[in-house]
């Protein structure tokens, strides 16, 4: 009799843990009710809305980008880019990569792309704040600003009722600075980013994975701020160095 | 044999460590340097005069299959889900990591040859951020200190 019993509550304690799993992948298959923690979306909000008080800073990211060959292999790259930024409509940023460096000037009415190394520089009128330059430069020209998400972030340009997923993910040290980590997933992209914990939120890293391909390419942004900027309004205004040449910029056209 | 290879695999994996603490310190002065305190930095210009020599890459590197979408910003994606049209390989962030038109080897059997300099009757144009040597039929994109052959971006 204790023998059977003894058996039946062995029985059971191994039963157990297997109910458990048993029901755990029903679990992730279908996701519950809060799968978007309202917690992580005002976490989003309120960084949104930090970012946009912003009016003078520099930022710079580090990119690790990631290409996938045919086959499948993945090649990593890394890129790097600085913007000395004064709202609403004053921008100029600096590109480098192994393919070269570029730097992109706005004074609110005029557009500069200029290549140091080949001196070529082209012009774009397009009046506007930094927003309203981001869409047109995307749309009009195919050319994509860095840390473009700062600039939407808080904004309509930056939805976040059409995000199917957000958790919280704990809390982790970028360089110096302790943030929130966030876990969000929209479509065929599931996205990280950490923000600073404390009254003035600002994302200092950014992960982007391409669910798209099985690869699942993914990008890594560190981004660092100096909200005490010692750059002059004259950084604003591109002057075209001695011997600089100016170029046709084409629009961009349909695929 | 098991032993030394067990030892083998510990002393990788010790040299792995290693590189990896003697790294860290060297990661946390560029970020510092760059970005946060010192606004002294003066952008990606400090690179000693060094140049970029992609000459011996393999040009297999170049075959990037299209659906190999280089995210770089979260909220651009966002909107291209809203709008549907997600799959674009037009756009593929500002780091532009390859030639966009070398995507996928295409039908010019010169497509990834590189040259130190693109012929003296090029036209330059600016297409999608990036400037392109246009000489007739053949389009060239800077790499580095090189240009390479590459479709014709449009």
């Amino acid at each position: 009799m204790v023998r059977n019993l003894l058996a039946l509550g062995l029985l059971m304690a191994l039963a157990a843990p297997g109910l458990h799993a048993q029901k755990e992948p029903a679990s992730t298959a279908k996701p519950a009710a809060n799968a978007v923690d309202p917690g992580a979306i005002q976490a989003l909000k309120d960084m949104g809305a930090h970012l946009q008080t912003l009016k003078r800073f520099r930022v710079s990211t580090e990119l690790t980008g990631e290409r996938v060959l045919k086959d499948g292999q993945k090649l990593q790259h890394i890129a790097r880019a600085d913007m000395d930024v004064a709202r609403p409509s004053r921008l100029r940023a600096r590109m480098s990569s192994a393919r070269g460096e570029r730097e992109l000037v706005y004074d609110g009415k005029v557009v500069t792309l200029y290549t140091p190394a080949q001196k070529y520089y082209s012009t774009a009128e397009l009046a506007g704040t930094i927003g309203e330059l981001i869409e047109r430069l995307e749309d009009k020209y195919g050319v994509e600003l860095p840390l473009a998400d700062l600039f939407r972030w808080g904004t309509p340009a930056a939805p976040l009722d059409k995000i199917e997923s957000a958790m919280n993910a704990g809390q982790d040290f970028i360089g110096k600075d302790l943030c929130d980590h966030y876990a969000i997933r929209q479509g065929t992209v599931d996205w990280q980013i950490w923000i600073t914990t404390g009254a003035k939120p600002l994302p200092r890293k950014v992960v982007i994975t391409n669910r798209a391909d099985e690869a699942r390419p993914q990008s890594v942004s560190l981004i660092s701020w100096n909200l005490k900027p010692a750059f002059e309004d004259a950084v604003f205004r591109f002057t075209p160095p001695q011997g600089a040449k100016k170029i046709e910029i084409v629009q961009r056209k349909a695929k | 044999m098991k032993t030394s290879l067990g030892k083998l695999v510990v002393a990788s994996w010790a040299a792995v460590v290693l590189a990896s603490l003697v790294m860290v310190p060297v990661a946390e002065a560029q970020r510092r340097g760059g970005g946060g305190g010192s606004a002294a930095a003066g952008g990606g210009g400090a690179r000693q005069g060094a140049q970029v020599n992609s000459s011996k890459a393999d040009v297999r590197t170049n075959d990037v299959r299209n659906t190999s979408v280089n995210n770089v910003s979260a909220t651009r994606n966002v909107n291209v889900n809203v709008q549907g049209n997600s799959g674009c390989c037009n756009n593929n962030g500002w780091d532009h990591p390859v030639a966009a038109a070398a995507v996928v080897g295409g039908t010019i059997a010169a497509v990834g040859s590189r040259v130190a300099a693109p012929p003296p009757n090029c036209v330059p144009v600016n297409y999608g951020g990036m400037v392109y040597q246009q000489c007739g039929a053949t389009w060239y994109a800077p790499q580095g200190s090189q240009y390479v052959v590459v479709n014709p971006p449009y």
